[in-house]
């Protein structure tokens, strides 16, 4: 494809990869060294090199290294996985209905993933093969998960197609009606499941990172890490695709199958978010709408920017949820969700002249 | 011949759009179409744009079938201004011409210079850091336009080594244009086959039609009424059977072309004796009475 770029936006888009991936740096620095047990950021990195057999001369506590390395860094590590893919996926739902308002978390997206994760948790009690911390346990939710999640998303393309391309309301009030579709079929099986269950079902609802594990960290890199890595090079057809389906096949892009691709790779980036930490909203929302007042709507630029901006919300996010009622802690959908919702109203009040609801 | 339309027929939704439409169209020539509202302009267009396959009849570009064409291919083969493009992200005006050279795998040197080019062409260099939203209507338009010439163009100027190979379609081009943009616009769809483009336009300006176009085809519920040059077509007899108007076809001295204007004596009552009947003065007494009623306590 061309990739018609000026020196002037290379220069702009590395700069901006630059400074977010520094500021990345420096939050999983913070995030890492924050908790009952403080460790400084020279010591973190001092505990990371050794791994690699580089020693620095800083001295730590022996018992930091365990802290770190076992609990802190998978728990970031999650975070920052999640985080990227709820913005990339937000940014390719938006650009897949062609507006701001787009959000695996606001038109159902993540509450399909999640029944099909709390299906999977539910079957646990007849299917022992599911239980526990095995692999097929993960996997099976993150399946479960992506099945569910792209049927949620298929069925709000049916609804908000209209004669003249998708429309917003249909997409918004197609979304409202998955979520309680949704919500209706997790009710139902929090309803029938015994106490052990109900805990990690109510879990679900609320997004947590409290799960991380290091073997939770690896079976969900690969479902993010695709989307993250591929998303990119569907840029310059996505940005011709923001004139219309119809521009967009007239200048030689092949519509329908960008539509399938957009759908399953966000999809896939929810999916695997959701299996392991829940519905964790308005990242995608945010994310990518914060960046574009930086870089401009280009996607060459939205994807990588969307990816570090997100992990760097949720990394925040989450510190702050374990930090604020130590020892306790919070879930971290409730953070994004506090920073999140009054953005999509002040979204709406912003896009109420432009929009024909 | 560069186009050739054998005997198409369209369906949609039941409705019969398009019926055995023939047309011909060689390479360098500004064919435009007109006909009333819902006369199957558009669908006509779309048709040619690859937009709907299921027609039945045959159509060749460059003596091959148009439906054994890839999007790609057809891509580069012809572009197309639609009437309406919503836009709704900030992007560059710079961002939007260069959409146009996406299909094309050129050197981004190459694509940059073809860029300049086309919004030099549009006039609209200018406007090249702009955010889109902030334009008007008939700057957007020319933007438009700009991106749709960087798609058609090899090379960062016109060139006769494209002939015959190239095709443009424009739909209601000039929309929001002022009178001096709506004359560049048709100037530069003339320019282009002047190269040995095909330009095809639909058009509602008689004036515009006739000052430009080589081929002139009227459309009538969904088949050609006529097609020929502008002597041929533009007649009083031929807009009355198309647009259901009765018309003078002058001859102006200073103007090579024929200038069209409605018959006064004959259109002043359009609203009541037109093929529009809606507001017939039948109807206007049967609408609902606006008083509100006293009779409620």
């Amino acid at each position: 494809m061309a990739l018609v770029t000026t020196p002037w936006q290379r220069r702009k888009e590395a700069g901006a990869v630059s400074v977010l991936l520094l500021v990345l740096i420096m939050v999983i620095l913070a995030a890492t060294g924050t908790g009952a047990m403080h460790i400084s950021p020279l010591q973190v990195v001092a505990i990371l090199l050794k791994k690699i057999h580089i020693t620095l001369p800083v001295s730590y506590d022996p018992a930091m290294e365990g802290v770190l390395l076992m609990i802190r860094l998978p728990r970031v590590l999650l975070g920052v996985l999640t985080g990227a893919g709820l913005a990339v996926a937000g940014a390719a739902m938006q650009g897949l209905f062609r507006n701001p308002m787009a959000d695996p978390g606001l038109i159902g997206i993540s509450s399909g993933a999640s029944v099909g994760a709390v299906l999977v948790l539910s079957l646990q009690l007849w299917v022992p093969a599911l239980t526990g911390n095995g692999w097929l346990h993960y996997y099976g939710m993150n399946i479960a998960a992506f099945a569910a999640a792209f049927a949620a998303a298929w069925l709000i393309i049916r609804i908000a197609r209209t004669a003249n391309g998708s429309s917003v309301t249909m997409m918004l009030l197609g979304g409202i009606a998955v979520n309680a579709l949704c919500a209706a079929f997790t009710g139902l099986l929090t309803y029938l499941s015994p106490n052990e269950q109900l805990r990690s079902i109510v879990f679900w609802m609320m997004g947590s990172l409290g799960a991380a594990t290091w073997q939770t960290v690896l079976v969900v890199m690969p479902f993010i890490l695709l989307p993250v890595v591929l998303l990119p090079r569907l840029a310059p057809a996505m940005n011709v695709f923001a004139l219309g389906e119809r521009e967009a096949q007239h200048s030689g892009v092949r519509v329908q199958s960008l539509k399938m691709q957009l759908m399953l790779l966000a999809t896939l980036a929810v999916a695997a978010g959701v299996a392991v930490t829940g519905v964790i909203g308005f990242v995608g929302l945010v994310v990518p709408h914060m960046i574009r007042q930086f870089t401009g709507p280009s996607y060459r630029i939205l994807f990588p920017c969307s990816a570090l901006g997100g992990a760097i919300l949720i990394t925040l996010s989450d510190l702050l949820c374990r930090t604020i009622i130590a020892p306790a802690e919070l879930p971290v959908g409730i953070v994004t969700a506090i920073i999140g919702a009054p953005f999509f109203i002040w979204l709406i009040m912003k896009e109420k002249k432009k929009l024909v609801l | 011949m560069m186009l050739d339309i054998q005997n198409i027929s369209l369906s949609l939704g039941g409705r019969r759009i398009l019926q055995h439409v023939s047309l011909q169209a060689k390479a360098g020539e500004l064919c435009v179409v007109m006909g009333a509202n819902g006369a199957g302009k558009t669908t006509l267009l779309k048709v040619l744009a690859g937009e709907y396959r299921h027609y039945t009849g045959q159509i060749r570009l460059h003596g091959e079938q148009l439906q054994s064409f890839s999007v790609a291919e057809q891509a580069q083969r012809r572009a197309v201004l639609s009437q309406q493009v919503v836009l709704q992200l900030a992007f560059t005006v710079r961002e939007v011409v260069q959409m146009g050279r996406f299909v094309h795998h050129a050197a981004p040197e190459l694509d940059t210079a073809i860029v300049d080019y086309a919004m030099d062409t549009m006039q609209v260099a200018d406007l090249a850091g702009r955010s889109w939203v902030t334009l008007s209507g008939g700057q957007q338009q020319r933007v438009h336009m700009a991106r749709v010439l960087a798609q058609l163009l090899e090379k960062p100027q016109l060139e006769k080594s494209t002939a015959g190979k190239k095709m443009l379609l424009l739909d209601e081009p000039v929309t929001g244009m002022d009178i001096r943009h709506q004359q560049l616009a048709l100037q530069l769809a003339k320019k282009l086959t002047e190269y040995g483009m095909l330009v095809i336009a639909v058009l509602h300006d008689f004036q515009l039609a006739a000052a430009y176009a080589d081929q002139l085809i009227f459309l009538h519920q969904g088949g050609v009424h006529v097609a020929g040059s502008v002597q041929e077509v533009l007649t009083a007899p031929h807009i009355r059977h198309c647009f259901g108007i009765g018309v003078q076809v002058l001859v102006h001295p200073q103007c090579n072309h024929p200038i069209v204007i409605p018959a006064f004596a004959e259109t002043s009552n359009l609203l009541y004796h037109g093929n529009n009947d809606l507001f017939s003065p039948v109807s206007m007494e049967q609408l609902p009475d606006s008083q509100p009623e006293s009779t409620h306590p």
